[in-house]
C-alpha cells in the first residue's frame, strides 16, 4: 500500500511542505488561500531536532490508530490505510489529541464544516488528491526527498540500499561519516 | 500550451523529441515554487535570518530583527525596483560613455546631429561655435552628472507637466541622481534602516522615476543620437527569418552598442565575399529581445522573436553565432548551443556566461571585434550539422516599425494636434502602452496579443515595446492592414495616415518614449498625465526591470495592469497601497489581472472614466 514515508535526515527545513499542505486543503487551492474567510493551516509541521537538524512531523496513520479507537463519535475513520477526520461528526472533545503518541492532532476551524467551530485537525493523507491520482501535496513540495510517496517497503529498501552503499570495512577511519550514521551516533548519545 | 505560435511550437516539439531541456521543463521542475517567496514573505537580507513569515498565522509573524510581513514585502519589492532601475540605467550609462567618444572612435559617430543639439540645449549647453564632437562630449559629461549625487534633480524630469512635478515635489520623490536613488534604496533596505513600509514604497517611486525620466530616457535619447532616431519602415519577424543558405548571426540582449557594430560589419563587402567563399549565399542577421528591437527600429533588421524564443532559435540548427550583450539572456542558451554548432559569444565584461566564448567589446575596439564575430559566424557556418537543421515551415510575418515620438509627430504633419483632435472627437478613445516580457507561466504571447486586439477593437491606440511589441508584430498586428481589426474610429485614423493600429515604440528602455509622448500630450492639452485617457499593461512580465517600469508608470499617474502577480501578496498593507491608496497620491495605481480579456475591460472602463472627467 502506498503512503507518505519520512526521511528526516534529508530534511533541510524549508517548510515548503507546510505551505503546500495548507494550500492543498484550502478552498481556492492557490495562494489566495491566505485571504480566505477561514484560512487553512498546515497539517504537517517542521521543527528543530538536535543540532538544528530539521524534523518534519505529521500523522503516521497508525494501525491500530489510538485516535480512531478513542473517538467517542466515530468521527475518525480509516479508508485505504488513511486515518482521517469527518469534520461534521467531530465534537472537539480532544480525546484524539490526548492519546496521539506523536502529538500531531490540533484543533482549528475547518472551512468544510458548516458551523464555524474548531475541529480535530490532522493530516488526511491528501485523500482527495490521492483519489484523483495525484500525490500528497507535501511530497510534491519536497525537493530534497525527505518526504516520499510510494510503497513503504519499496521506499525503505531504497533507503536501505543507499545506506548499505556507503558501508566499507574502513568505515570508522573515513573522514566523511554518512549522514544516517552520524544521526544514529548522536541519538545513541 | 507553451506558445500561440506555430514556429515556436514546432521547434519546442523538435527539441522535446531529442530531450533538450527548455524553460518550460525547468519551470515544471521548480514547481510548486516557494510559497513564502511567491508572496514576498521571505527575507535574506541578513544572517540573523533567513526568515519567513507564516501567512497562515500559525507560525512566526516576525523575522529575527522584528520586521513584520509589511516591512519584509516592501523591502523585497524595493530591492526589485532598485535592480530594475539599475539595469536600465547602467545600460544608459554605457551609451553615455560612448557618446563622450563618438566621432573619435571608429565604430561610433553622431547619426542625429539635430537631436544631439536639442538635447545639449535642454541640458543648458551652449552649442554655438562648437564642433559636433565637442557638443557630444559636453552632453555626455552633463548626463553623467545625472547619475551622480551633486544635483537636486535629474535634468529630464523637467519634461513632465508642471502639475506632475508639483505632485512629486510634495511627495518628496523627485530623483536627485539616478545612481543615488538606487544606492539609497539598497541602504534603506539593509537591516535596521527604513522600517516604515509606506516610506519604503515612496522611495520605490523615486527610484523608478530615476529610471523612467533618467536612465531609460538617457538610454533612448543617446541611442537615437548615436544610431539615428527611428523612422517608419517595414521588416519581417519569426523564426523563418533565419535562412538555411546564409550565415545567420543572432543579436541578443539590450544595448545597441554591440548589435549595431555587428550589423555594420555584416554588411561589409569583403565579409559577404568571405561568407560566399564558405558556401553561403550571404550573411543574415536576426534580432532577439530588445537589442533586436533596437536594430529593428533603426535598421529594419528582421526579428527572430522575443524572450521565450531565445533557446528555440538555436534549435533551428542554423544559428551560427548568438552574440549577446546583457539582460534577459538565459544561461540555458549556452547549454542548448552545446547540442549544436552554435557559438554563444558574450561581449560585455559585466556579463560573462560559463562555457560561452568571450569577445570583449570596448568603444575603441568595437569595429574590429564586430568583424571578428562575423568571421566566427562564417567559420561556424561550415561546421553545421545538416541532420539537425529544421527551420519552421512558416512564412515570415511582415511588420511596420520605427515609431519614435519624432516619427509620430512627423506622420501627423508636424504637431500632436491631429492626435489630440482624434482623441477629443472620440475616434481614438485613448492610448495604452503595452510593454514587458514573456513569462513561461503564461502561454507565450497569448495575453499580449489578446489584450492588444481587444483594445484596438475598442478604438484604443496601442503603443508597444519590448517583448510585447514582438508578440503583437508576430500575429500581424503591426501592418497598416491590421487597421481593419480596429474599431471604426481608430481604423479611419490609421487608414488615413497609413499606419498600423499598434505602433512599435522600441525596446524596453524606450518605454521612456511613452513617457515623453504622454508628457507632450498632457502639456499640449494643458492637463496632467494622470488626466489623460491612457494606461499601461505588462501582461506577461517576469523581470525586475518590468517592476521598475510599472512603478514609474504608476508614479507618472497611469493605471498599470499586471498579468502576472508580483511577489507582494503576503502584505495586505502593500497590496492596499499599490492597488488603491497610491491613486490618491499620484493618480495611478496597479491592478493585477491575469485574464487579458478582463484586463482590457478594466483599461477601457478606466479610459472612459478619464474621458468623462475631461468632458470629452
Amino acid at each position: 500500500m502506498k503512503s507518505v514515508v519520512v526521511f528526516p535526515e534529508r530534511c533541510i527545513g524549508c517548510m515548503q511542505c507546510m505551505f503546500e499542505c495548507a494550500v492543498a486543503h484550502s478552498q481556492s487551492k492557490n495562494f489566495n488561500a491566505i485571504y480566505e474567510e477561514t484560512p487553512p493551516k498546515p497539517r504537517i509541521h517542521v521543527y528543530s531536532a538536535k543540532e538544528n537538524y530539521a524534523f518534519p512531523s505529521k500523522c503516521r496513520h497508525c494501525e491500530p490508530a489510538p485516535c480512531l479507537e478513542a473517538c467517542p463519535t466515530s468521527a475518525i475513520r480509516r479508508e485505504e490505510g488513511i486515518v482521517f477526520v469527518d469534520v461534521e461528526r467531530c465534537i472537539n472533545c480532544g480525546m484524539c489529541a490526548m492519546v496521539c503518541p506523536f502529538a500531531v492532532v490540533r484543533f482549528h476551524i475547518d472551512w468544510k464544516r458548516i458551523e464555524k467551530l474548531p475541529v480535530s485537525y490532522k493530516c488526511d493523507g491528501c485523500i482527495e488528491r490521492v483519489k484523483e491520482d495525484e500525490i500528497p501535496a507535501c511530497v510534491e513540495a519536497c525537493k530534497v526527498g525527505a518526504l516520499r510517496y510510494g510503497d513503504v517497503n519499496e521506499l525503505i529498501e531504497e533507503a536501505e540500499k543507499r545506506i548499505a552503499s556507503t558501508y566499507s570495512p574502513i568505515f570508522e577511519r573515513r573522514e566523511e561519516v554518512p549522514e544516517n550514521y552520524k544521526i544514529w551516533l548522536e541519538l545513541r548519545g | 500550451m507553451h506558445s500561440i505560435h506555430q514556429d515556436a511550437l514546432r521547434i519546442i516539439k523538435k527539441l522535446d523529441d531529442v530531450g533538450i531541456e527548455l524553460v518550460w521543463n525547468r519551470l515544471e521542475n521548480q514547481e510548486p515554487q516557494c510559497g513564502y517567496c511567491s508572496l514576498g514573505l521571505s527575507c535574506r537580507n541578513c544572517t540573523m535570518g533567513p526568515c519567513r513569515i507564516d501567512p497562515f498565522g500559525e507560525g512566526p509573524q516576525k523575522g529575527v530583527c522584528g520586521a513584520d510581513a509589511d516591512v519584509i514585502v516592501a523591502r523585497n519589492l524595493a530591492r526589485a525596483v532598485a535592480s530594475g532601475a539599475a539595469s536600465h540605467s547602467d545600460h544608459g550609462r554605457d551609451l553615455v560613455e560612448v557618446l563622450s567618444k563618438a566621432g573619435m572612435v571608429k565604430a561610433y559617430t553622431i547619426k542625429d546631429e539635430d537631436k544631439l543639439k536639442r538635447l545639449a540645449e535642454e541640458y543648458g549647453i551652449d552649442t554655438t561655435k562648437k564642433s559636433i564632437v565637442e557638443i557630444a562630449s559636453e552632453l555626455a559629461d552633463a548626463m553623467l552628472e545625472d547619475f551622480g549625487s551633486k544635483k537636486e534633480r535629474i535634468q529630464l524630469i523637467n519634461r513632465a507637466p508642471r502639475k506632475r512635478i508639483e505632485i512629486w515635489e510634495n511627495l518628496g520623490v523627485i530623483p536627485r541622481g539616478i545612481d543615488r536613488e538606487v544606492v539609497e534604496m539598497m541602504h534603506r533596505t539593509h537591516m535596521g534602516v527604513d522600517n516604515e513600509p509606506a516610506n519604503i514604497l515612496l522611495q520605490c517611486l523615486r527610484t523608478s522615476l530615476g529610471d523612467g525620466f533618467g536612465g531609460s530616457m538617457i538610454a533612448t535619447e543617446v541611442s537615437d543620437i548615436l544610431f539615428g532616431t527611428p523612422e517608419p519602415k517595414t521588416s519581417t519577424i519569426n523564426l523563418a527569418t533565419l535562412k538555411e543558405n546564409e550565415v545567420n548571426i543572432i543579436l541578443h540582449g539590450h544595448n545597441p552598442l554591440v548589435s549595431d557594430a555587428v550589423v555594420e560589419a555584416a554588411m561589409r563587402e569583403d565579409l559577404v565575399k568571405l561568407a560566399k567563399k564558405a558556401g553561403a549565399e550571404g550573411i543574415n542577421l536576426a534580432g532577439l529581445c530588445c537589442t533586436g528591437n533596437e536594430v529593428l527600429m533603426r535598421k529594419g533588421i528582421p526579428m527572430a522573436g522575443n524572450h521565450l524564443i531565445q533557446e528555440l532559435v538555436i534549435g533551428t540548427g542554423v544559428a551560427d553565432v548568438v552574440v549577446v550583450d546583457y539582460q534577459c539572456i538565459m544561461p540555458a542558451i549556452v547549454d542548448v548551443a552545446k547540442c549544436y554548432h552554435t557559438a554563444v559569444v558574450t561581449t560585455s565584461p559585466k556579463a560573462k556566461f560559463k562555457d560561452a566564448m568571450h569577445i570583449e567589446f570596448t568603444p575603441e575596439n568595437a569595429h574590429e571585434k564586430a568583424v571578428e564575430v562575423v568571421k566566427l559566424a562564417i567559420e561556424r557556418f561550415k561546421q553545421r550539422n545538416r541532420d539537425l537543421i529544421k527551420i519552421p515551415d512558416v512564412k515570415p510575418v511582415e511588420l511596420m516599425t520605427g515609431f519614435s515620438v519624432e516619427a509620430v509627430v512627423k506622420a501627423l504633419g508636424g504637431s500632436l494636434k491631429p492626435l489630440i483632435d482624434a482623441i477629443k472627437s472620440g475616434s481614438i478613445k485613448g492610448v495604452v502602452g503595452s510593454v514587458g516580457c514573456n513569462n513561461p507561466k503564461v502561454t507565450q504571447d497569448k495575453s499580449h496579443t489578446t489584450l492588444a486586439r481587444k483594445l484596438i477593437e475598442n478604438d484604443v491606440l496601442v503603443v508597444d515595446t519590448g517583448c510585447a511589441a514582438v508578440a503583437d508584430a508576430k500575429v500581424g498586428l503591426k501592418m497598416p492592414e491590421a487597421a481593419k481589426l480596429a474599431g471604426n474610429g481608430l481604423r479611419e485614423v490609421c487608414e488615413s495616415l497609413g499606419i498600423p493600429p499598434i505602433l512599435h515604440f522600441g525596446s524596453c528602455v524606450d518605454n521612456s518614449r511613452i513617457l515623453v509622448a504622454l508628457a507632450a500630450l498632457a502639456n499640449e492639452i494643458g492637463v496632467d498625465i494622470s488626466d489623460l485617457p491612457a494606461a499601461g499593461a505588462a501582461m506577461e512580465w517576469y523581470s525586475e526591470k518590468a517592476i521598475a517600469i510599472g512603478t514609474y508608470f504608476v508614479a507618472s499617474g497611469l493605471l498599470v495592469v499586471l498579468g502576472v502577480p508580483p511577489p507582494i501578496f503576503g502584505s495586505k498593507f502593500v497590496i492596499d497601497v499599490l492597488t488603491n491608496k497610491v491613486e490618491s497620491l499620484t493618480g495611478g495605481k496597479f491592478v493585477v489581472e491575469p485574464d487579458a480579456e478582463r484586463a482590457a475591460d478594466i483599461i477601457v472602463k478606466h479610459i472612459e472614466e478619464k474621458r468623462r472627467k475631461l468632458g470629452i
